[in-house]
């Protein structure tokens, strides 16, 4: 089998295994983020401002993965 | 021959369609679409805000005082917080300057901008020098520095929290600049991919009629990702000029 097709392949699994992560953590925040601002309505811009660092944040560790998977 | 087949023998065509080729002299075809795309925030803003009136009857001048209100009360007041007027004037240039990018990579045959990475890479660079600039401007030099780590820990963590809060903070340029140019880059790679297969579908569908039944699948699949990709031309912009908005509070605000 092709030893490029491969490793190019295995970038992309690589990817894909980092963008698990992230994804569990934006959708508890969202979650939490839901939750809260049907308790408690008046503090939406708040909580969605802490909501979109807390996001950022996790998010981050994706786009990393993005980023190797070009420039290895 | 497989209709399967000539799409993968069509994709690094649509690959190379992506690279920054030349228009004409030095200018690549995205540099020439940054430029078409500053001309058109520059018009939109000029032509919106060349009669001021308090009650504006003008549907163009509304949709654009619309947004304005949109950067000012969402993104500057809810997280800035005190003294964002200031930062207004920013926030709104980067928000209409990459929404109308966005905007423009939409129309079939156009080119955005945002969807190369060294322009997203200069948009965060702006940003990043920004919110340090008025960090530093805040607290001094040094006081930055300090404020990295947030305060109230115990004094054993703190140069443990402080170069971790320092990574994040370097991070943030990287960060702002892929969201961006991910988001661009992929979400029309698939627009490409759809549309490729759809006309290759098409086009095989003299030999076989169910290829031209499953071209109307792929022509379904396309415009479902065109209204997501329309979405996220919006969301992108929210999201860049809302992170910089509290990237800003975090370097500027007192605790």
């Amino acid at each position: 089998m092709d030893i490029t097709l491969v490793l190019s392949a295995l970038k992309v699994v690589g990817y894909g295994l980092g963008a698990i992560g992230p994804g569990i953590g934006i959708g508890i925040a969202c979650y939490g983020c839901c939750v809260a601002t049907a308790r408690q309505p008046e503090l939406q811009g708040r909580l969605f401002t802490n909501f979109i660092i807390g996001a950022a944040l996790a998010e981050a560790l994706a786009l990393i993965g993005f980023v190797l998977t070009f420039i290895l | 021959m497989n209709p399967l087949e000539t799409l993968a023998n069509e994709v690094p065509h649509l690959q190379h369609s992506f690279d920054s080729a030349f228009v004409f002299g030095p200018v690549t075809q995205y540099v020439f679409w940054m430029a078409i795309c500053l001309a058109l925030t520059l018009i939109v803003v000029l032509v919106a805000g060349r009669k001021l009136k308090l009650v504006p009857h003008n549907k163009f001048v509304n949709m654009v005082e619309y947004g304005y209100e949109f950067v000012r009360k969402d993104m500057g007041e809810n997280a800035i917080g005190h003294g964002y007027q200031k930062h207004i004037p920013f926030l709104a240039t980067l928000f209409f300057f990459i929404l109308i990018s966005n905007v423009v990579g939409l129309i079939p045959g156009c080119k955005t901008p945002t969807g190369t990475i060294s322009v997203t890479w200069a948009l965060a660079l702006i940003s990043f020098v920004y919110f340090n600039y008025y960090g530093i401007k805040a607290r001094g030099g040094l006081g930055y520095l300090k404020s990295i780590a947030p305060s109230g820990l115990p004094k054993v963590m703190v140069p443990v929290i402080w170069f971790f809060e320092f990574i994040s903070l370097v991070l943030r340029l990287l960060t702002l600049a892929v969201r961006l140019y991910g988001n661009m880059f992929a979400g029309h790679m698939v627009l490409g991919i759809f549309a490729l297969a759809t006309s290759v579908f098409i086009t095989s569908a003299a030999q076989n009629v169910a290829f031209g039944a499953v071209s109307v699948g792929w022509f379904a699949l396309l415009i479902a990702m065109y209204a997501l990709e329309c979405l996220v031309a919006f969301l992108q912009a929210y999201v860049f000029t809302i992170l910089s908005a509290v990237y800003v509070s975090l370097a500027t605000s007192e605790h």
